[in-house]
């Protein structure tokens, strides 16, 4: 079994009122066992529609989409191998929920006992100590705000993680070290990183491979050592690759 | 952790940031509600209405001087400041101040008894009808147009009419005109909750829809429901009083206050305390309530309070 997440012709179409929009486009790829894959393109490119169909939350109008060979479904089972952090770590967390109830209700949903001794692990994990436990969302600032929200997809202890931009509601110094996060927190658990951006830097930094997407379909695919190297053969892959050059110039 | 070295439930440990326990963190944010609160003095003032209230129907046989229920002919329609009965008596010579002061637990009765009941299942039509959508969503709020509707005094008449009257089926009627606005709150404040990010991350987490509904939606529902009723409060001691008034709610000699109103009205020209005193109850309590929930509305507004 090599590829953990297979992605074959999807396609995605939003109905509303009559009018059709096709949001992704016969998107095909799949990503291996302990890869980290990217997805990157301009807002309204679809790549993050393609996380959310893979979690049943847009309409699928073609294509399949499987986990480790199965059907993608929604329910318990897949919500303990697939869990996604979100982009705005302001609206991701229920701003009437302590941390620790944020972090707990994953357990409580899946009948996992031992939960004290879990939430501090988990808070620990992701760098974040115990006085943190009993705060609102709004006692906390935003990059600790993803660090609970990264803890919480990992409670569940998932094998693969879907990123939908997670650190662009961050200030720079800030989405540094989330990066660093989620790079150590892949190697010491063996995730599956999707991860989508419109940051090539970030990509860059955290994905194995990556798609470069426009109006919903991909336009080329590329490993790391391509991107770096400047291998890019489309038009619209170099256009980008300037854009962020000049937004990050590492 | 500051949290270690504060004495539990002094200001600074109800205002540490980082509170060491989920009861400290609770305690911690009804405190910060209060400080909200206790800043308003409109609200203050009815908050102290509403539990003048509660304290006089809790301690009514040792406030009241009289039985309320006690007649004495020789007695009858004494003008406030009698020697004895400090705010006269009615037509059946009954102290009319231990006839208030019984009167705050039949008023509390019957505010208790709707507020358990209407709001509660405007709440659950509301979210059930936000979340939802489609079809459940058009049935439920079609029903919830067809009771609002009526005028609520109509419908509640109609309602005790055919139950019969007295004062578990006054509050019944009340309850059941009552809960249509709540159902129309709660709904409008779900479709907003419906598809932030933290409710598709309990749902990605497996999450049932009923434990989405109960512990994630109705939680930011109700604040805006808890306000309404605060405010609807005064509406329903009216309803219940207007009730007791036409003879549908509380029966004689129940001590009600819009009975006693209804009673006195016939003397109100010449005995005129025997109206007007329960009538300024309604009053203050009405306003106690109404100010009050102007208060808890800066207090528990999802909106202002996120900050």
């Amino acid at each position: 079994m090599s590829a953990l997440i297979e992605i074959e012709n999807l396609s995605v179409t939003f109905r509303q009122r009559g009018r059709e929009v096709r949001a992704v486009r016969d998107v095909s790829f799949s990503v291996a066992a302990r890869e980290s894959f990217g997805l990157v393109g301009e807002s309204g490119s679809g790549k993050s529609t393609i996380l959310r169909a893979i979690c049943g939350m847009a309409p699928v109008s073609g294509g399949s989409i499987r986990i480790g060979g199965a059907p993608a479904a929604t329910g318990r089972a897949f919500a303990a191998r697939v869990q996604m952090v979100f982009q705005d770590p302001y609206s991701s967390l229920h701003p009437r929920r302590t941390v620790d109830a944020t972090l707990a209700e994953p357990l409580a949903i899946h009948g996992r006992g031992d939960r004290d001794a879990r939430v501090l692990a988990a808070l620990g994990d992701v760098g974040l100590d115990a006085s943190f436990r009993f705060r609102y969302p709004h006692q906390l600032s935003g990059g600790q705000r993803q660090r609970v929200a990264i803890a919480r997809a990992l409670m569940l202890e998932p094998e693969i993680l879907l990123l939908d931009e997670p650190t662009s509601a961050l200030d720079a110094s800030v989405q540094a070290e989330a990066l660093n996060l989620l790079s150590r927190l892949r190697v010491e658990r063996g995730l599956t990183f999707l991860m989508v951006s419109h940051d090539l830097a970030v990509i860059d930094h955290m994905c194995d491979a990556v798609a470069v997407m426009r109006d919903g379909a991909v336009v080329e695919r590329l490993d790391r050592a391509t991107l770096a190297d400047g291998g890019a053969q489309e038009p619209y892959t170099r256009q980008l690759l300037a854009a962020s050059a000049y937004a990050a110039p590492v | 952790m500051s949290g270690a070295q504060t004495k539990p439930f002094s200001r600074a440990w109800l205002l540490d940031p980082a509170p060491a326990s989920r009861g400290q963190a609770r305690l911690g944010q009804a405190y910060l509600g209060w400080l909200k609160l206790a800043r308003n003095p409109l609200a203050v003032i009815g908050l102290a209405i509403v539990v003048a209230l509660v304290a006089m129907a809790a301690a009514a046989p040792l406030l009241a001087t009289h039985d309320p229920l006690a007649q004495s002919l020789q007695t009858r329609l004494l003008p406030p400041l009698s020697p004895g009965h400090w705010l006269g008596t009615d037509e059946f010579g009954r102290d009319i101040w231990s006839r208030l002061v019984y009167g705050a637990r039949v008023t509390l009765y019957i505010v208790a008894l709707v507020t358990v009941t209407a709001p509660v299942f405007g709440l659950l039509v509301g979210v059930v009808a936000g979340y939802f959508g489609g079809w459940v969503d058009t049935l439920l709020m079609r029903l919830t147009d067809i009771f609002l509707a009526f005028p609520r005094l109509i419908l509640a008449l109609a309602f005790v009419a055919a139950l019969g009257p007295g004062i578990g089926n006054a509050v019944l009627a009340i309850a059941l005109t009552a809960w249509p606005p709540y159902a129309r709150v709660a709904r409008a404040e779900t479709l907003t909750v419906r598809g932030a990010d933290y409710i598709a991350a309990v749902r990605l987490q497996g999450a049932g829809s009923g434990r989405i509904l109960l512990s994630h939606v109705a939680p930011m529902c109700v604040p805006s429901v808890i306000v309404r009723v605060t405010l609807d409060m005064a509406g329903i001691i009216l309803t219940a009083a207007g009730l007791g008034f036409l003879g549908l709610g509380a029966q004689p000699p129940l001590p009600e206050w819009g009975l006693m109103i209804s009673s006195g009205r016939k003397f109100l020209f010449e005995q005129w305390w025997v109206a007007t005193m329960p009538g300024l109850a309604i009053f203050i309590v009405s306003l106690g309530f109404n100010l009050l929930g102007d208060g808890l509305r800066d207090v528990l507004d999802p909106r202002s309070a996120s900050k």
